[in-house]
């Protein structure tokens, strides 16, 4: 999904929406600072913050904020073991802020 | 009011659709908690919103120019910033985007190869413009993706296309003497684009060389121009041919090498060795 892309998609949201950004990463990530994700009441509506039980944890956050709270980072760790066949075998860990995205 | 994700993402799209750059700036965490999730921006002279501080604002706003330096497509980054708040230190990490106008990719001429290559470009977030002489070849209805179509004379190719350094041109026209006509242009520009392609087979660009030279031009400009044009896929196809050409945009924009992965990391005979 291309900057222009997520942009678009922010502007045209038909319903309350949490912005998850990828601000900071330590170690191996499947996405870099700046990858982003929209998530409605009925979860993702587009973008990434990569995937896998990682991107998870940060949908379930984001639901939370969409019932309110303040905005805040939250840390996910992608330190399983790499036998495990957990998706999370990157490596690395990752911080992403979650807010409102439009109210 | 604070703005919200939302309303920026409006104004950057305006502002980079109009040829302008916005930055972006958002607090993810301060010593002062209530500042979390303030926003401001800036684009030219204009700007908006606020980090919470008109002090925060202020050294931000000056770290800009040397955090992006070097940066030239959108960037992301987060720092740690501290400002002078009530007489004591105050600190703030901030998470701070850099929009530009997408970058062009001019595709000169229509043929098959321009159009799997517009809808690549397009994906990769360019902004493509097509040209070509040839009115029924220019369309809509071939080029779905591109942002500008335009009938031009292979005499001045440019005409209406200004580029910039951060543009890419493929020259893939129906023949190899309009190819040469839009190269020696574009290399006797003073902001030349940055990717300059040019298809052919290795005889075709050596005598499109050969003429540059003697149309006066040096061997450095002929470093300049990626020909035969592409990474080497193997693909024969309008479209493995257009995906070469796209590999090889994404490989430079990136500073990547085009080797495989699988042969760079040699996973097996680094740590499986019989």
């Amino acid at each position: 999904m291309t900057d222009t892309e997520i942009l678009t998609a922010l502007t045209e949201l038909r319903e309350p929406a949490v912005l998850a950004t990828v601000v900071a990463t330590r170690g191996s990530t499947p996405r870099k600072v700046g990858a982003r994700m929209l998530v409605g009441e009925r979860g993702v509506v587009c973008g990434t913050v990569g995937g896998g039980c990682g991107e998870g944890e940060v949908v379930e956050a984001a639901l939370e904020l969409l019932q309110g709270g303040r905005p805040r980072t939250v840390r996910v760790d992608l330190l399983d073991e790499p036998t495990s066949w957990s998706p999370a075998v990157c490596g690395g860990t990752m911080d992403v802020f979650i807010e409102r995205a439009n109210c | 009011m604070n703005p919200t994700p939302s309303q920026v993402a409006a104004l950057v799209l305006e502002a980079t659709g109009g040829g302008e750059s916005v930055h972006t700036a958002v607090v993810v965490d301060a010593s002062d908690s209530s500042l979390v999730g303030r926003r401001w921006w800036v684009s030219g002279d204009r700007q908006g919103g606020t980090l919470g501080s008109a002090e925060l604002d202020r050294v931000v706003a000056r770290g800009l120019v040397g955090l992006f330096a070097g940066r030239g497509a959108t960037a992301a980054l987060s720092r740690n910033f501290v400002y002078e708040e009530k007489g004591g230190e105050a600190t703030a990490a901030v998470y701070i985007e850099a929009h530009h106008p997408a970058p062009a990719l001019v595709i000169v001429g229509a043929g098959h190869i321009a159009v799997p290559l517009s809808r690549l470009g397009a994906m990769l977030g360019l902004r493509v413009v097509v040209l070509d002489d040839r009115e029924e070849y220019a369309t809509e209805g071939r080029f779905p993706d591109a942002a500008d179509l335009r009938v031009i004379d292979f005499r001045d190719p440019f005409a209406e296309t200004p580029l910039a350094r951060q543009d890419r041109v493929v020259l893939v026209t129906r023949g190899h003497r309009f190819d040469y006509e839009c190269l020696v242009r574009v290399l006797r520009m003073p902001e030349a684009p940055c990717y300059i392609g040019m298809i052919g087979s290795r005889r075709r660009v050596r005598a499109t060389h050969e003429k540059l030279l003697a149309d006066g031009l040096g061997t450095s400009d002929l470093r300049r121009v990626r020909a035969p044009i592409g990474l080497d896929l193997g693909g024969q196809s309008p479209t493995e041919i257009a995906l070469a050409i796209a590999a090889e945009i994404v490989m430079l924009g990136a500073g990547g090498t085009g080797t495989p992965l699988a042969e760079k990391e040699r996973i097996v005979e680094r740590f499986f060795a019989d």
